[in-house]
This record gives structure tokens, C-alpha cells and sequence, in this order.
């Protein structure tokens, strides 16, 4: 009994820690679509370059001499979220903002350009191999029988879990409290009204892809650490499953692509765990028709007028 | 209309232009079709070292019937559908001899085109039984089948390391469930019990749930068929959960990137590869030719690749033609002296016998035989 549950424990632990991360590249999706209303397809690439950054940074302060692991990776973090953060901004200036008075269908066509055009640039730039880090944080908290059954849940899904949580309450705090976060929502609600009322939208719009960047840059450099391994394709499978849980949370609400993320993670971990791996994609798939079907606008998604 | 007419001609009339350039010169081209790019480019490279070696080296000799030898070099990054273009692309260059493709998913595709269109396809690393199934004329490989593979794996797992519970894992593609089945048909059929039969998706990076699962059923060995970049991601996965484990796989994850993805966790791990051709003494001279290019010729693609090059150009030699099919006919009933060894083809197209070895992998990317 105690067996199945421990099972069960481990199961959820691993789910939230691959939901956490869908839930912070999902944020760049939701905030992007909630003001703008277009859906940022490069958004997957920048967390690929985000991670790139941060093994760089992590090699290159390894090769300095540093050894204190939390100051490697809190810089690693740092640098990886500023020129991620300049990627983003870049982005919308170059692909985004040109287009912004067309139909919605170009800047998708734009957003697909880029984030093709993205990949290549770093295919050529780093190689299409995967480059490998060893681990840095090893070892985990043990409950229960280190023999027998037990929950081993280790250091850095921890970390994972914890950095997704402070940054989740940060960008609450930031949209609730903030000037720059009332102008957000604001112009989320209207964004022609906002203006009118001496909002610049362009400074508002600048920011969400500032944050978006960032919070995929966090990704990145968490689960670069986790999985150790980057290539300039794991953007577009990343970015497709945080879409997916922007979706299934409601596009266009910043909650709603926090809880998607979680529900995607867990059911893809219980479907492998329970059922076969092979079905896992089917599984977190069908639940999001399913969904839909029911809650054509996500789960906490706000019915709206179509916008695409 | 009429200017799409117009446009139509105009293409017609440059690639026909394009085509015109192609024949005009005398070399003999041989494609070699692989992947440049992609996750599992390593394995191009050891192809394309090896045959790019056998032609430099037979041109040196004096090229084929006085004609030289080019190699071409096609990316279908082991993707099927590229190759399906890949291999349009070398119908359209005019190219008759290919050296290629590598992963056994492109290979299918691909040698459908070379059969129809009269082209001699000798692939250096396509393991999966299923490509020379379909009674072609043109299509041979220089290397072992999974169904040799997988029972050598198979019997080595129940007379060598006698596991309580095995689980085999693969990755759905073609190569990786293929030789994965017959790895379990084989332990089965020896007494064994598999606790785990289960597919992952090749690309995932979260194995997590997977190794929970291994971890409940107290599973003792797994089989891994698939390549290198997933069997990484596990085992280093494997290892931060608490997973204690042997594991095992295919030529497919016998390569040094394994060991700089999942570090220490790599040590120990078994892999049945291609007898190691490089420490055979008649091949000491090819092995310094490669080094003296700062070339690595321990790959288990590379002497198949050099044997297949060997191969086609010993039949146009010998037949003084470099009509496909005639070379394609006397390749069935030849034996060839090769850097593999003898090759003799059966009417399928594959070697009548090709043996391989278990190896125990080192943490550093080294080698050395499992006993």
C-alpha cells in the first residue's frame, strides 16, 4: 500500500517539475496573446537560446576556476535572462511591431519566419549536435527506505520547483502591484483605449516580451541543468508543449498558463507512469481537446471576442 | 496560364541546362547520403570518413577504368522525408552509385527510389531487417542486421549477466523497436521473463517517469534500442533517481557522446557494436592513413562505409562498366576481399555473415570487450 503511494508521490514530483518550466515558457505565450493577440511561435527559440547562454556562461566561469555552484548558475541565470531578454525585445521590434496594424494571420506567418530563422542562426552558430554540461547539483532528499520504496525527489527538481515559485509569485506581485503591471492589464482590457489615456503601448508591449524572454530564460537555464543537454531543436518541442498548457489554461490568462502548465506536466508524468510512455504525448494531447471541447476558452480563460 | 506556361518552360530549360553541366564531366560521382546535420550527424561523419578515405585511396591507385572517383555529399539529417528528396535529388544529378543513407528510417524511403531508377545503393550502417526484404536487385549493406545483433545482445544477457528482471525500452523508430523485439524475443525464448516492454519518443529530454516506473518494478537490466542522445538523457536520469541498474544497447549508442551527456553513468554500460576492424593487423596501414589525417577510424560505420566504396569500385573494375546494373549483378556473385573482411552478398543483398561483439563502455568514450 505504502508502496503504490510513495509511487504515486514520485509520479506528481516529476510532473510538477516538467510542469513548472512548460508554466514559465507558457507565460511568454499567454501575455504576448493577451495584449496583442497574436501568438509568438520564435517565443520556443529564445528559451533554446537561453539555455545556449547558460552553458556558456557555466562553461566559461567552470573554466575561470569558479566552484561555488549557486554563484555559477545565479550568474549564469542572470546573463542568460539579459540577452534572452534582448532576443525578445529584438524580436517584436524586428518581426512583430511592423506588422502590427495587419491582419493577425502575417504576423503569425512573421512569428513562424522568425522562429525558423532562429533555430538555423544557432544550428550554424553552435552546430547542430547536442552539447553536453556534467551535472552540477547532484543527489536529492530520500523519504522512506532507501532499499525499499521510497520518494526520491532530488536537488534540482527542487531547485526547479522553488525558482518556478518565486518567479510565479514575482510576476504576480509585478502585474498586480506595479504601475508597469496596471498598464499591462489595461491594455490587455483595450489597448486603443489605453493609449488615448496616455499609456504608451509600445513601452507595455516592449515589456511582455521582456518578461517572457526572461521567465524562458529561467527554463532554460533550470532545465539545461536538469537534462544537461541542449541542441537548437529542443526549442520547438518546448515551446509546442507551453503553448499547449497556455491553451489548456486559457489563453491570455497569466494563472491560467501557470495551472496548464502543472496539469500538462503531471498527466504526462502519471500517463507514462501508470500507462506506457508511448502515449504520453496522446494523453496530454487528449486532454486538451477535451478540454476545449468543454471550455472552449481554457480553463480559466475569460470568454472574449475572437481576436485571431 | 500562358505565363505559367511560360515560367514552366523557362524551368524546364534551366535545370536542363543544370543536367547538361552534370554529364558533361567524366568522373564517376557516387552520392553518399546521410546525415550532416541533425542529433545523430556523429554517425555520418564515421560514414563519410570512411568512404571519403576509399575513394582518395582507389583514385590514388589510379581511379576506376582510368576514370576518377568523386564523392558527393547528400544531408538527409535522418529525417525520412529528407531523404526521399535526398535521394530524388541524386536520381536528378544523374548519379548512379550511392553510398548510404545511415539511419534505417531514411534508408527504407530512399532505396524504394534507387530500385526503380536503376541506382546501386550499398548502405554502410541500415540495421533493420525489413530494408532488403523486398527482393531489390540494387540495394546491399555492408553491415550486420538487428537480427544478428539482437541475439547476440540476447544471449549475452542470459548466459553472461543473468539479470532477475529485464525491461526493454525503444524509441518507436524503425531501428530502435526493431532490434529492441528481438532482444526480448530472444531473452524470452532463453527462460526470461521481460517485466517492462515500452516505447519513449525519440527527442524527449524527460525520462523521469520512466526511471520511476523501472525503479517499482525493480528492474535489474534494461535493454535500451534506439541511439545514443536518449539512452544518455537516461542514464544520467537513472543515476540522480537511484535507479541501480545494467544497462545495454545497440551500435547505435556506441559513441563518445554518450559519455560527455551522461558522464560517470556511462561507465559500465554494454553495447554489441561491429568487431573492432581497426585492430585487425591487414587493416594497420588503412587505421595509419586515417590518423595520419587526424581522422578517428575506430567508428563502426567507417570500414563498412570504406568496404562499400571498395566494393562498387572493384565491380566496375572488374566488369569495365559503370552500368549500374551490370555492377549491381556482379556484386551478387562476387566475393570481395574488403577491410571488413570477406564480403559476400546473398540475393538479398545482405552479408552472409557478419559477427558482433559485446563491449563494456568506459566514462572517458573508450572501449573494451565484455566477457
Amino acid at each position: 500500500m505504502s508502496d503504490s503511494i510513495y509511487y504515486f508521490i514520485q509520479q506528481i514530483a516529476n510532473g510538477l517539475t516538467i510542469g513548472s518550466t512548460y508554466a514559465l515558457i507558457a507565460i511568454g505565450y499567454t501575455m504576448v496573446y493577451g495584449i496583442i493577440g497574436m501568438i509568438n511561435f520564435a517565443h520556443g527559440e529564445v528559451y533554446m537560446i537561453g539555455t545556449y547562454i547558460s552553458f556558456i556562461v557555466l562553461a566559461g566561469l567552470t573554466m575561470l576556476g569558479f566552484d561555488n555552484v549557486f554563484i555559477m548558475v545565479g550568474l549564469a541565470m542572470l546573463v542568460g535572462i539579459m540577452i534572452a531578454s534582448a532576443y525578445g525585445f529584438t524580436i517584436e521590434k524586428v518581426a512583430y511591431k511592423p506588422l502590427r496594424s495587419s491582419k493577425r494571420l502575417i504576423a503569425l506567418i512573421s512569428a513562424i519566419g522568425m522562429s525558423i530563422f532562429l533555430q538555423n542562426y544557432i544550428r550554424l552558430a553552435q552546430g547542430s549536435r547536442d552539447i553536453a554540461m556534467p551535472s552540477m547539483i547532484q543527489g536529492g532528499f530520500l523519504l522512506g527506505d532507501p532499499d525499499g520504496s521510497h520518494i526520491l525527489i532530488s536537488y534540482m527538481q527542487v531547485i526547479i520547483i522553488v525558482t518556478t515559485v518565486i518567479c510565479m509569485a514575482g510576476l504576480t506581485l509585478f502585474i498586480s502591484r506595479s504601475r508597469m503591471g496596471r498598464a499591462c492589464r489595461a491594455s490587455a482590457q483595450d489597448i486603443g483605449m489605453t493609449n488615448l489615456l496616455g499609456i504608451n503601448s509600445n513601452n507595455v508591449i516592449a515589456t511582455t516580451f521582456i518578461i517572457g524572454a526572461s521567465l524562458a530564460a529561467v527554463a532554460g537555464t533550470l532545465l539545461g541543468m536538469y537534462y544537461g543537454v541542449v541542441n537548437p531543436y529542443v526549442g520547438f518541442i518546448a515551446g509546442l508543449k507551453a503553448f499547449t498548457a497556455a491553451v489548456l489554461g486559457g489563453i491570455g490568462s497569466i494563472p491560467g498558463a501557470m495551472l496548464g502548465g502543472l496539469l500538462l506536466g503531471v498527466s504526462e508524468s502519471l500517463t507514462a507512469g501508470y500507462f506506457t510512455a508511448e502515449y504520453k504525448d496522446v494523453v496530454a494531447f487528449s486532454l486538451l481537446i477535451l478540454i476545449l471541447l468543454f471550455m472552449p476558452q481554457g480553463i480559466l480563460g475569460k470568454p472574449e471576442v475572437e481576436k485571431i | 496560364m500562358k505565363s505559367m506556361v511560360k515560367k514552366t518552360l523557362l524551368g524546364l530549360g534551366v535545370s536542363a541546362a543544370l543536367m547538361g553541366a552534370t554529364v558533361a564531366q567524366a568522373d564517376i560521382k557516387i552520392a553518399l547520403a546521410g546525415p550532416v546535420s541533425g542529433p545523430v550527424a556523429q554517425y555520418g561523419d564515421m560514414q563519410f570518413i570512411g568512404a571519403e578515405m576509399a575513394i582518395e585511396q582507389i583514385n590514388k591507385a589510379g581511379g576506376v577504368n582510368g576514370e576518377k572517383l568523386v564523392g558527393v555529399k547528400y544531408d538527409d539529417a535522418c529525417d525520412p522525408k529528407q531523404a526521399v528528396a535526398v535521394a530524388n535529388k541524386i536520381v536528378n544529378d544523374g548519379i548512379k552509385f550511392v553510398v548510404g543513407h545511415l539511419c534505417s528510417s531514411s534508408t527504407q524511403p530512399a532505396s524504394d527510389i534507387y530500385e526503380d531508377e536503376g541506382i546501386v545503393m550499398v548502405t554502410a550502417a541500415s540495421t533493420n531487417p525489413d530494408i532488403t526484404l523486398q527482393g531489390y536487385q540494387m540495394i546491399f549493406r555492408t553491415i550486420g542486421l538487428d537480427s544478428l545483433q539482437g541475439p547476440v545482445a540476447g544471449r549475452f544477457i542470459a548466459e553472461n549477466v543473468k539479470p532477475n528482471r529485464i525491461a526493454v525500452i525503444h524509441d518507436k523508430q524503425q531501428y530502435g523497436e526493431g532490434i529492441a523485439t528481438a532482444v526480448k524475443s530472444t531473452v524470452e525464448k532463453a527462460g526470461y521473463d521481460v517485466v517492462m516492454f515500452e516505447g519513449i519518443t525519440a527527442g524527449d529530454k524527460d525520462f523521469s517517469a520512466l526511471v520511476a516506473k523501472l525503479k517499482k518494478n525493480n528492474v535489474d537490466f534494461v535493454y535500451y534500442g534506439g541511439y545514443h542522445p536518449e539512452l544518455g538523457l537516461i542514464l544520467r536520469q537513472s543515476k540522480e533517481l537511484g535507479l541501480q541498474a545494467q544497462f545495454m544497447g545497440p551500435e547505435g549508442v556506441g559513441n563518445k557522446d554518450i559519455s560527455s551527456i551522461a558522464g560517470a553513468a556511462s561507465e559500465g554500460l554494454l553495447v554489441t557494436l561491429p568487431p573492432s576492424f581497426e585492430k585487425d593487423p591487414k587493416n594497420a596501414s588503412l587505421v595509419q592513413a586515417f590518423k595520419n589525417k587526424n581522422q578517428d577510424p575506430t567508428g563502426p560505420f567507417v570500414m563498412p562505409a570504406y568496404s562499400a566504396v571498395q566494393v562498387m569500385a572493384d565491380s566496375m573494375k572488374a566488369t569495365g562498366s559503370t552500368d549500374s546494373e551490370e555492377v549491381a549483378a556482379y556484386m551478387h556473385k562476387t566475393a570481395f576481399s574488403t577491410p571488413i573482411g570477406n564480403v559476400k552478398f546473398d540475393e538479398k543483398g545482405d552479408l552472409t555473415s557478419f559477427n558482433f561483439v559485446v563491449y563494456n563502455w568506459h566514462q572517458d568514450g573508450a572501449k573494451s570487450e565484455a566477457k
